[in-house]
């Protein structure tokens, strides 16, 4: 398993050459490695059914004791087929899509790395790599939505698509790892056989589902869905069929049956579900793009799926494993479609495309099939699922399973109506009159010449559409998959028949009451339109993105600009206060006052005396020289209190020093104004005042706490013990300087040697950039 | 412990911390010397009592000696500061050559983030609730 | 330069800067066993360039010295990093000293230290600092920064 999500990789990292050689057949060879995937499948298909699920392992790092997990079992065969099995016939299609455009190389492997990762998702066991194999997926569909990078559309819907799901992964990262430490195992198989227990569980699977409703563009979370159809169509046909959506779907159908008695299970996955089922095929009823028009279709079933597994009855899960596999097919198809249409006639308005039908009548009726299994008419896969999804809502058994159904046979209606507003706006007349003043529309009709598309672009489709007929009419050949499927998510082998037939059953009568619905719907479109535009509008998701980017945007303009303003003394003041608040606390909580004396000698009175008013004198001085001067006197000050305390070599470094500094002083302010230019910034002298005197005060009271929170002897005791015996020195200080701390010391004549080299370059350096020859 | 090396030590600080606040480069300076003084004063005082220089041979048995190892690293910081200060001189001089004078502008591209952060700020406060 | 000079500074200065660098030689040899050391001789000797500054302004600085300051900075850098290099040769620490005594007949016995060369590359180091900030600071004019001669 190791090896199959590897090539994906690998193959996908040579195909960008091999494009520049043989330009769309690239498409082929890349749709080798699904191929692969889908005959690897098969063959460990009849491995499991002999000998429980495939297990692979790796140590991930081992330090941390995380081992990445693979695993395959009957669920993971049926996800593996779809993502790959579709992704075959996604790689044929783009093959006739594109023809030239120099993105095809880069294309081919993203989309190569997008199904790999979908791949890797529905194997991986270990709850991270899962996590990996998710963010990967919104990364390289991030790429593959804004393939078309000069196109601002496409940026835009893009970045929503990874904003979105990026959230929405994070919080499931948060969840994951809640779940993990509660169970104390990251195998995601462990943690369903034994779910772990307690409030902060609900909280995580709250966190899991968010991600899961992000990725699988629930309500209100998926407005990235149909901004997404900016990307080439091979990618929406891809992205709404197998992969990147029904991710969220699969995590669900995973975890539902460990936790669908939790408390925060069925309320949230149910009428999230429910309402994206209603609100997206509602919405789906009044688009125009026929792109448009199948997203919010997605976001619809999608809706239903969630809704299945989250219900969590045997028999709902077993509905949401067939409805899972009918969607892939059908909606693949459907996609193609557009794409194919979108290609041949440059337009995929609705309002434009005139009796394409008539010049097409294979296509029309490829596209009626496939159209009528979405809308759940029989005899097709569709109406399989759909019979199956009522039947299970109908015997839940929970107060809340009537109302439910009522909203699903609501939603199938819509979901009639927008299949057939789907086939009649591709491929039947214009539209007489549906909004006032919409010649300018009409005038641009295309439809009188379309050129024909060719057999090998169409194949997809017909495989597709064929599959959905053949699936319908004979139901065994696809019930031991979805049966294998269902079983090793609920772990028991249970029988279960997808039959054509199952008399005159409930759900039979439901599903008439739907179609019907749906037709009359259809029929009465016009009226059904202008009672969609005279309701009161809500805000959109959309709407709701935009507004929370910009105010995201905004808000960190605002911060920053508070606290980034530009002003030196502002910046200086705020980190002094800083300095003084967060140790002061402490320091006056917990500071241990020592023993006092005033002075050490009158000496150190005298000379410190004259160092405080030399400095106060330095502060308040107008004239620039005069300020130096009284600095210089501190220095001085400095070397004799460095005698009183008993330290000869620092009172000769000091006074050199000073000596030189002042020197250097004068050097460098010598072509300044003699007095100091009255600043033309507003003064805030209190403040200052303030700050400084705070900054004394802290200094004075952390002086006098530092000396008395010594515990221990000095070490000094040993430096003077082994200086003379260890490195022939009597002066210990400099024994310490250039022996003991020698080190130190070579670091400090680097710095010295790197500043005053600064010094020259800075002195050198010509009067502006400009000067400067090149 | 003294009192009053503390008092010398605070009020070089405190002096320091206010020049360092204004918006004369020179200043800035000079208020960095007086903080640097502060600095290397404090690591005496702190260190322990005076005493007699720790030069072997120059003090008896029952001397109190200076601790030696906080005068090493004084003396490490007095020479280090001396070097910071030589530059930011230069940058000083460098300042003068460019503009003719030594005032500490305001950041200009912080300015103008802040002035965008002021301007969503208004509108924020302004937008009809 | 177009100031007066001072004859009498001049003189000083003159009798003084040889005694000057002499004393910053003492210093930095008896550094290890009196105060002094590398840094406060290295600064003695920068003091006595910066008289011959004073009295005589930058062209006089530049004929009391011909070696350029960065050179003062290399080799002390050099001395002092060859100084560690050294002991790690002879398979001690890096920087670790060794501890020398000549008997040199008339002057008697010598001991020293091979932090002594350690101490002499950072007299050279503070010494070509202190020429390099002289000649740098005190040759620029402000006026155009172009005329600085290094």
């Amino acid at each position: 398993m190791f090896v199959l999500i590897l090539a994906f990789g690998c193959v996908a990292a040579v195909l960008p050459v091999l494009a520049a050689r043989i330009g769309r057949r690239v498409f082929y060879v890349a749709a080798a490695v699904p191929a692969a995937a889908c005959i690897w499948g098969i063959w460990a298909y009849g491995q499991i059914s002999d000998s429980g699920p495939l297990i692979e392992q790796a140590a991930w790092v081992p330090q941390l004791g995380l081992t990445l997990g693979l695993r395959f079992d009957g669920f993971a065969f049926l996800m593996l087929s779809l993502v790959a099995g579709i992704g075959v016939l996604v790689f044929l299609y783009a093959g006739s899509y594109f023809h030239t455009e120099p993105i095809i190389g880069r294309f081919a492997a993203t989309l190569l790395l997008f199904s790999g990762s979908m791949v890797g998702l529905v194997l991986a066991d270990n709850l991270l790599a899962l996590f990996l194999f998710w963010e990967l997926t919104s990364i390289t569909s991030y790429l593959l939505i804004s393939i078309e990078d000069e196109k601002t559309a496409a940026r835009s819907g893009a970045m929503q698509a990874l904003l979105i799901t990026g959230m929405g992964g994070l919080a499931m990262l948060g969840g994951f790892v809640l779940l993990g430490e509660a169970a104390g195992t990251y195998s995601m198989a462990e943690l369903l056989a034994r779910p772990p227990s307690g409030s902060v569980v609900n909280f995580a699977l709250v966190l899991v589902l968010i991600g899961a409703f992000t990725k699988s563009a629930q309500v209100p979370f998926h407005s990235w869905l149909p901004r997404a159809m900016n990307a080439p169509t091979p990618v929406s046909s891809y992205l709404h069929s197998a992969t990147m959506v029904t991710a969220g779907v699969y995590l669900v159908a995973r975890f539902t049956p460990a936790f669908a008695d939790y408390s925060v299970w069925r309320p949230l996955v149910i009428s999230f579900g429910l309402a994206s089922m209603l609100i997206g095929a509602y919405r789906s009823l009044r688009q125009h793009d026929l792109k448009l028009l199948l997203a919010y279709g997605t976001i619809s079933q999608l809706g239903l799926m969630m809704l299945l597994f989250g219900v969590g009855t045997r028999e709902s899960i077993f509905a949401g494993c067939t409805l899972l596999l009918a969607h892939g097919i059908f909606k693949a198809a459907l996609f193609m479609l557009v794409g194919i249409i979108d290609h041949q006639s440059k337009t995929r308005d609705l309002r434009k495309l005139d009796r394409l039908g008539a010049q097409w009548p294979v296509v029309a009726a490829a596209a009626g099939v496939v159209a009528a299994s979405m809308a759940g008419i029989p005899p097709l896969f569709g109406f399989l699922a759909k019979e199956e999804a009522l039947g299970a809502l109908g015997e839940t058994g929970f107060a809340w399973g009537v109302p439910v159904l009522i909203g699903v046979v609501i939603g199938s209606s819509f979901t009639v109506a927008y299949s057939a507003r789907f086939v009649w706006g591709a491929f039947g007349p214009r539209p007489v009159s549906m909004i006032p003043n919409q010649d300018s529309v009409r005038s641009e009709a295309v439809g009188q010449q379309v050129p024909k598309p060719s057999k090998i672009f169409l194949a997809p489709v017909f495989v597709l559409a064929v599959l959905t007929l053949l699936f319908g009419l004979v139901p065994s050949l696809i019930n031991p998959v979805i049966t294998r499927a269902y079983a090793s998510l609920v772990g028991v082998r249970a029988e279960h028949h997808l039959a054509l037939w199952h008399g005159f059953t409930q759900a039979l009568a439901l599903s008439a009451v739907a179609i019907g619905a749906g037709f009359a719907l259809f029929w009465w479109r016009l009226r059904v339109e202008k009672l969609q535009d005279e309701m009161p509008k809500v805000p959109s998701a959309q709407r709701g993105y935009d507004r929370t980017v910009k105010g995201l945007l905004e808000g960190a303009d605002a911060v920053t600009g508070f606290v980034q303003h530009g002003s030196l003394p502002i910046y200086l003041g705020v980190i002094l206060l800083t300095m003084i608040v967060l140790p002061g606390i402490p320091l006056l909580r917990d500071g241990v006052m020592p023993d006092l004396w005033f002075a050490d000698s009158p000496m150190q009175v005298v000379v410190g005396l004259i160092m405080i008013v030399c400095a106060c004198a330095a502060a308040v001085a107008r004239r620039r020289f005069a300020a130096v001067l009284l600095v210089g006197a501190v220095g001085y000050g400095m070397a004799a209190l460095f005698v009183i305390q008993g330290a000869p070599d620092l009172a000769i470094t000091q006074l050199l020093i000073e000596t030189l500094g002042v020197g250097v002083f004068v050097l460098a302010f010598r072509h300044l104004p003699a007095d100091f230019v009255r600043s033309k910034f507003r003064r805030s002298q209190g403040a200052q005042i303030a700050i400084a005197l705070l900054a004394g005060v802290f200094v004075f009271l952390f002086t006098l706490f530092a000396i008395g929170a010594r515990t221990e002897p000095s070490i000094s005791g040993e430096y003077l013990d082994k200086a003379h015996s260890q490195a022939g020195g009597n002066n210990v200080v400099n024994v310490i300087v250039v022996d003991f701390r020698g080190f130190d010391t070579m670091g400090e004549i680097v710095v010295l040697a790197v500043a005053v080299l600064g010094v020259a370059a800075l002195v050198r350096a010509k009067r502006s950039p400009a000067e400067v020859e090149p | 412990m003294s009192f009053f090396s503390a008092l010398i030590v605070a009020v070089l600080f405190s002096v320091g911390v206010y020049l360092l606040l204004q918006r004369t480069l020179s200043r800035i300076i000079l208020g960095l010397a007086l903080m640097a003084h502060s600095a290397n004063l404090l690591l005496m005082v702190v260190g322990g009592r005076a005493g007699k220089a720790p030069i072997l041979g120059a003090f008896g048995p029952e001397d109190s000696v200076a601790d030696p190892l906080p005068q090493a690293l004084a003396l490490t910081a007095i020479v280090i500061s001396f070097g910071v200060i030589s530059f930011l001189l230069a940058i000083a001089y460098r300042s003068w050559v460019l503009t003719q004078d030594d005032e500490v502008e305001d950041d200009v591209e912080d300015a103008r983030i802040a002035q965008l952060g002021e301007a969503e700020m208004r509108r924020w406060w302004s937008r009809p609730k | 330069m177009t100031q007066r000079r001072s004859v009498i500074l001049d003189l000083c200065v003159q009798a003084e800067f040889h005694t000057l660098l002499l004393l910053s030689l003492y210093l930095l040899f008896a550094g290890h066993n009196q105060p002094g050391g590398g840094f406060a001789g290295g600064l003695v000797a920068s003091c006595a360039f910066g008289l011959r500054y004073v009295a005589g302004g930058s062209s006089a600085l530049s004929r009391s010295i011909s070696i350029p300051a960065t050179t003062f900075l290399g080799v002390g850098m050099l001395f002092a990093i060859l100084t560690g290099c050294v002991s790690l040769l002879t398979g001690h620490e890096f920087l670790e000293s060794a501890i020398f005594s000549a008997d040199l007949m008339v002057l008697g016995t010598v001991k020293t230290s091979s932090v002594l060369f350690f101490d002499i590359g950072v007299y050279l180091v503070v010494l070509g600092m202190s020429l390099l900030l002289l000649q740098q600071l005190g040759g620029a004019d402000g006026t155009d920064p172009d005329e600085v001669q290094p």
